[in-house]
C-alpha cells in the first residue's frame, strides 16, 4: 500500500491497486462519525460514442444512456438495494454528470458490510427488457422536472450556443424521446465497457481501519477476465469558434435570467497543468465577478445585477468554458459591459485583488476539508484528471499574478463569448 | 461532543462546543422573532442591508475584501422561518490559524463580526438611503423569484392555503406590497427593537482558542430590560375536509402537494411515533411511497413526505404527469391506510430507526449542523442529549406508530396543473 502525505494540510491518503483491478484510495478522517465511500465509473453523458470492449467498430448510443444505467444498477433479481442499505443503516445514492457516474453511501455503523454491498451491486447488473421499460416513466419525470427549471434551461442553452458538435451540449439525462430508444442491449454494451475496473475508482473516507477496508474490497470485488486501461472514446471534432452569439427562450420565470459562456480552446491538459489552469481561471472569475470586485459593485449599484450574479470555470480534456450567470432586466446591457471590460480589465485585475483572492481560496479549501463528502467528491473528480486533491494547496501557492494575466488574455475574448437568455412569460394562473 | 450553556445577560445566552475535529471555527448568533406579517418583510430586508457595510467598512466592497483577507472568512446573514418564529441569523466561519499559518486572526474576525451586527453603516442616524433603495428592489425580485423553483413554490402554496389564519401561513420571504413603505428610519428603528428585545443565542463550535466570545456583544446590550420571548406555536388538530386547490401554469410537470395535520406536539412522547411513521410512509427510498408510487408504478421521480415539527404537519410532495393526478392520489391514500392498519414490517421499523439514527449521528461531523442542533434544542425547550433522543426513538413500538399515523388527517390537496388542460372526472 502506498502512502501519500501532505504536510501543510496534515492529511494523508493510502492507495492500492487490488488484484481484482479495483483502484482503491482510503483517506482517514479521525474523529468523524460518518464514513463515506464513493465508487465511480469514468463514464458520463459526454461518452456516448465509443469503442465497445473487444470490438473494433465504434458505436453511438442514445443520449442519456449513462444516467439510465445509473438508475438501473440499483435493480437486483432477489433484493431491493435501497432497502438493503437502509437495513444496514446506510444512506445510498448515485449521480451522473458530464464525465462520471458515481455510486455512494454513508453510514455511521456497519461500514464494512455496506462497502461490500456497494462493490457487489455496482459490479452485478441485472437488466431485463421489462425493468428497462419500467424505468422510462421515472426518468421521463426527472427530465420534465428539469425542463421546468429555468436555471437548468438557460445553462444548457449556453452549451448549445457554444458547442457545434461536442456531446457536452446534450442534456445529461437525455430527452424523453432519446430515453425511449434505449434498449437492454445498449445498456449491456455500455456496462461491459465502462464498468470495467480499469475504468473505475473507489474512494473511502472516514475513521476506519485501512487494512480492513482493503480486505473488504478485495473480497467483494469480482474477477474480470480483462481489465482495460482506457476506453476509446470518439470525440466529435469541435471547432474553436462558437456556434451562436446568442440564444433566447421564453419560460415561466419572474425576471430575465442569463448565462454568458466563454468557450475555452486551451485544451488537452492533464494532471497538474489542468488543475492549475482550472484554479487560475476560477481566480480570475473571482477577481471580476464576486461581491469583493469593483466591477461587480458597479453593475450592482446600477441595479443591473443582484446578489445572484457570479461565475465559475469548468474544464476537462476535451472541452472547457467559463460561465457568468445572473438575472437582470437588461441582460444585453450586462453582456455589453462585460465585453467592454474584457478589453480593458486593468482596473479590476490587480495584484492586490490577486493576493486577496488567493487567501480566500486557501481558507475555502481548508474549510472544505471539514466535510467528508467534499473530500471524496473532489478526490474523485480530480483523480480522473490525474491529480490528487491533497496537493491542491501546493499548486494554488505556485500561481503567480503573471499566470493570471496570461490566461486572461488568451481566454476572455468577445469572439469566444455567447449569451443565453430566458425571458419571462408571465401568466396569471387562477390564484 | 459536550456543549455548555451559560446565561450572560437577560435573554442572552452563550453555547459552547469545543472540538479539534474541524479545520475551521463556526460562530452563530441567532435572534428570535415572531413570524408576523407586521415585521416579516422588515426582517427579510435586514440581512440584505446589513451586508452592505459597517462603520469601518462602509461598502460591500470594503467589507468583502476584508473578509477575503481573513482567509475567506465566511459571513452569512439570513432570515428564515422556524415554526411560527422568524430567525435572524448571523454566522461566521473561518479557517483555524493552525492551518493557514497565520494564527492570531481570531480577534480580528470577532471584531469584524461584532461590527457587522452592532455597528452597521449609517447615514444621519438611519440606514443609507441608497443601499436601502437598492436592496428594496432586490427584495422584490427575490420575492417574485419564488416561482422559479416550482417544487418549493408548490409546497409554500399548500401551506398558505392550509394554514390560512395561522401565523405559519405567512410567507417567510416577505411581501412585495409591504416593501415600498419601508424607509431608512422605519428599518433602523425596527433593527434597534430586534437588538434590544429579542432573545439572542450565541452558538460556537470549534477549536478552544481562548476567544473572548462574549466580547462580540457590546456592554449596553448585556442587560436589556424588555426581552420578549416568542411563545410556543398552537397546534390545530382539526382538518378541513379535503380542501382542494389548483393553480394553472405553463409547466411541463404537475406538482402535487398534500398537507396533513397530525396534531401531536413535539413535547408528547407519541411524537417519536410520528417521526418514525413518517419515515416509513414517505421518508426515504425505502418508504412505502417511494416503493409504490415510483418503483412499482413509475409515476414520479421524486415522492416524499416530511414533518413540520413545530406545527405537527406532514407535507407530502410528488412531481407527476398531469393526467396521473388521480392515480397518484389514490396510491398515496392507500399507502396511508396501510400505515394506519399496521401493514408495515418489523424490518421497515428497524430501517426507519436506523435511518433516523444515522442522520442524527452525522450531525456532529459538521459545525453548521452542530450549531443548528444546539439552537433547535433551545427553541423547542429540549434538554435531552443527542444520545437520549436516539435512545427514545429506539424504544418506539409498532403500536406507537399506528396510533400516531392514525392521527394524520388530510387537510389540503394542492396541485400545480398545466394550462388549459381538460380536467377529467375526478371524484374524491
Amino acid at each position: 500500500m502506498k502512502t501519500i502525505r501532505n504536510e501543510n494540510l496534515r492529511e494523508e491518503i493510502y492507495h492500492k491497486e487490488l488484484e481484482n483491478g479495483i483502484n482503491l484510495f482510503y483517506f482517514p478522517k479521525k474523529g468523524f462519525t460518518k464514513k463515506y465511500a464513493i465508487f465511480t465509473a469514468n463514464y458520463g453523458s459526454t461518452d456516448n460514442v465509443f469503442l465497445p470492449l473487444g470490438e473494433n467498430e465504434p458505436v453511438e448510443l442514445p443520449e442519456g444512456i449513462a444516467h439510465f444505467l445509473e438508475h438501473k444498477l440499483f435493480e437486483e433479481p432477489d433484493e431491493d438495494i435501497f432497502q438493503k442499505f437502509s437495513s444496514q443503516g446506510a444512506y445510498v445514492n448515485a449521480y451522473t454528470n458530464f464525465n462520471q457516474t458515481s455510486y455512494l453511501f454513508y453510514s455511521t455503523d456497519n461500514f464494512y458490510q455496506n462497502l461490500e454491498l456497494l462493490v457487489k451491486f455496482v459490479q452485478s447488473p441485472y437488466l431485463t427488457e421489462e425493468n428497462v421499460e419500467k424505468e422510462k416513466g421515472i426518468i421521463a419525470q426527472e427530465i420534465q422536472m428539469y425542463q421546468d427549471n429555468p436555471k437548468w434551461v438557460v445553462f444548457f442553452n449556453t452549451l448549445k450556443a457554444m458547442y457545434h458538435r461536442h456531446s457536452v451540449r446534450t442534456d445529461i439525462a437525455g430527452t424523453v424521446e432519446s430515453i425511449h430508444k434505449i434498449t437492454k442491449q445498449d445498456l449491456d454494451t455500455a456496462y461491459r465497457t465502462f464498468y470495467n475496473p480499469g475504468n473505475m475508482v473507489l474512494f473511502v473516507v472516514g475513521d476506519l481501519d485501512g487494512d480492513e477496508v482493503i480486505r473488504t474490497v478485495e473480497n467483494a470485488g469480482k474477477e474480470y477476465p480483462t481489465t482495460l486501461d482506457r476506453v476509446e472514446r470518439i470525440v466529435a471534432d469541435e471547432p474553436d469558434e462558437i456556434l451562436l452569439k446568442s440564444i433566447e427562450e421564453r419560460m415561466m420565470t419572474s425576471k430575465p435570467l442569463f448565462n454568458i459562456g466563454v468557450k475555452d480552446r486551451d485544451l488537452g491538459l492533464t494532471g497538474k497543468e489542468a488543475v492549475k489552469k482550472d484554479i487560475i481561471t476560477n481566480m480570475i472569475l473571482d477577481m471580476l465577478f464576486t461581491s469583493s470586485s469593483e466591477f461587480y459593485n458597479e453593475l450592482y449599484s446600477e441595479g443591473l445585477v443582484d446578489s445572484s450574479f457570479g461565475a465559475y470555470y469548468t474544464g476537462k480534456r476535451t472541452y472547457g468554458h467559463s460561465l457568468i450567470a445572473g438575472q437582470s432586466d437588461k441582460p444585453q446591457e450586462v453582456y455589453n459591459r462585460i465585453m467592454a471590460m474584457f478589453k480593458k480589465p486593468e482596473r479590476y485585475l490587480t495584484q492586490e485583488a490577486f493576493s486577496r483572492i488567493k487567501k480566500k481560496e486557501v481558507g475555502g479549501f481548508l474549510t472544505g476539508f471539514n466535510s467528508i463528502e467534499f473530500i471524496a467528491n473532489n478526490l474523485t473528480d480530480l483523480y480522473f484528471q490525474d491529480f490528487l486533491l491533497i496537493d491542491y494547496l501546493d499548486v494554488l501557492n505556485e500561481i503567480t499574478f503573471e499566470d493570471i494575466i496570461t490566461r486572461f488574455e488568451s481566454h476572455f475574448t468577445e469572439e469566444k463569448s455567447v449569451i443565453s437568455i430566458i425571458w419571462p412569460e408571465m401568466e396569471s394562473g387562477n390564484n | 461532543m459536550e456543549s455548555t450553556r451559560k446565561e450572560i445577560g437577560n435573554g442572552l445566552n452563550i453555547n459552547l462546543t469545543y472540538t479539534d475535529k474541524f479545520k475551521s471555527n463556526y460562530l452563530g448568533v441567532y435572534m428570535i422573532r415572531p413570524l408576523d406579517r407586521a415585521e416579516v418583510t422588515l426582517n427579510s430586508l435586514l440581512p440584505m442591508v446589513l451586508e452592505r457595510g459597517t462603520k469601518n467598512h462602509p461598502s460591500t466592497l470594503s467589507l468583502k475584501r476584508r473578509l477575503e483577507e481573513l482567509f475567506g472568512a465566511n459571513l452569512r446573514i439570513s432570515a428564515s422561518r422556524r415554526g411560527e418564529r422568524q430567525i435572524i441569523k448571523f454566522s461566521m466561519e473561518w479557517a483555524d490559524g493552525r492551518y493557514t499559518g497565520e494564527e492570531g486572526l481570531d480577534s480580528d474576525i470577532l471584531q469584524m463580526f461584532r461590527e457587522v451586527i452592532f455597528d452597521p453603516y449609517m447615514e444621519d442616524g438611519s440606514f443609507s438611503r441608497e443601499y436601502l433603495e437598492q436592496e428594496k428592489n432586490n427584495l422584490i425580485t427575490r420575492i417574485n423569484n419564488k416561482i422559479n423553483d416550482k417544487r418549493t413554490y408548490a409546497i409554500n402554496r399548500c401551506i398558505e392555503e392550509m394554514c390560512k389564519g395561522e401565523k405559519f401561513s405567512i410567507y417567510p420571504g416577505g411581501y412585495q406590497e409591504d416593501v415600498p413603505q419601508i424607509d431608512g428610519k422605519i428599518l433602523y428603528d425596527h433593527y434597534r427593537k430586534v437588538l434590544s428585545t429579542s432573545q439572542i443565542e450565541i452558538v460556537y463550535t470549534g477549536h478552544d482558542n481562548n476567544l473572548n466570545l462574549e466580547g462580540i456583544i457590546p456592554e449596553e446590550f448585556m442587560d436589556r430590560e424588555a426581552v420578549t420571548f416568542v411563545p410556543r406555536e398552537t397546534i390545530v388538530e382539526k382538518s378541513q375536509n379535503r380542501n382542494q386547490v389548483r393553480d394553472r401554469m405553463s409547466v411541463a410537470q404537475g406538482k402535487l402537494v398534500l398537507g396533513y395535520r397530525a396534531g401531536i406536539p413535539y413535547e408528547d412522547k407519541l411524537y417519536n411515533g410520528l417521526l418514525l411513521g413518517n419515515e416509513i410512509f414517505g421518508g426515504g427510498p425505502n418508504s412505502i411511497l417511494f416503493r409504490n408510487v415510483r418503483e412499482k408504478h413509475s409515476l414520479a421521480y421524486y415522492v416524499s413526505s416530511s414533518i413540520v415539527k413545530h406545527k405537527s404537519l406532514v407535507l407530502l410532495d410528488a412531481g407527476i404527469e398531469f393526467q396521473n393526478y388521480q392515480k397518484t392520489l389514490d396510491l398515496i391514500n392507500e399507502g396511508l391506510r396501510e400505515m394506519v392498519m399496521g401493514n408495515f414490517s418489523d424490518e421497515d421499523m428497524e430501517i426507519a430507526k436506523k435511518s433516523v439514527r444515522t442522520s442524527s449521528e452525522s450531525i456532529i461531523d459538521s459545525p453548521q449542523l452542530m450549531s443548528e442542533f444546539v439552537f433547535g434544542k433551545i427553541i423547542s425547550n429540549d434538554q435531552r442529549s443527542l444520545e437520549e433522543m436516539i435512545q427514545e426513538l429506539e424504544e418506539v413500538t409498532r403500536e406507537d406508530i399506528i396510533k400516531a399515523m392514525g392521527k394524520v388527517n388530510l387537510d389540503t390537496i394542492y396541485f400545480m396543473d398545466g394550462l388549459d388542460r381538460e380536467v377529467e372526472h375526478e371524484n374524491n
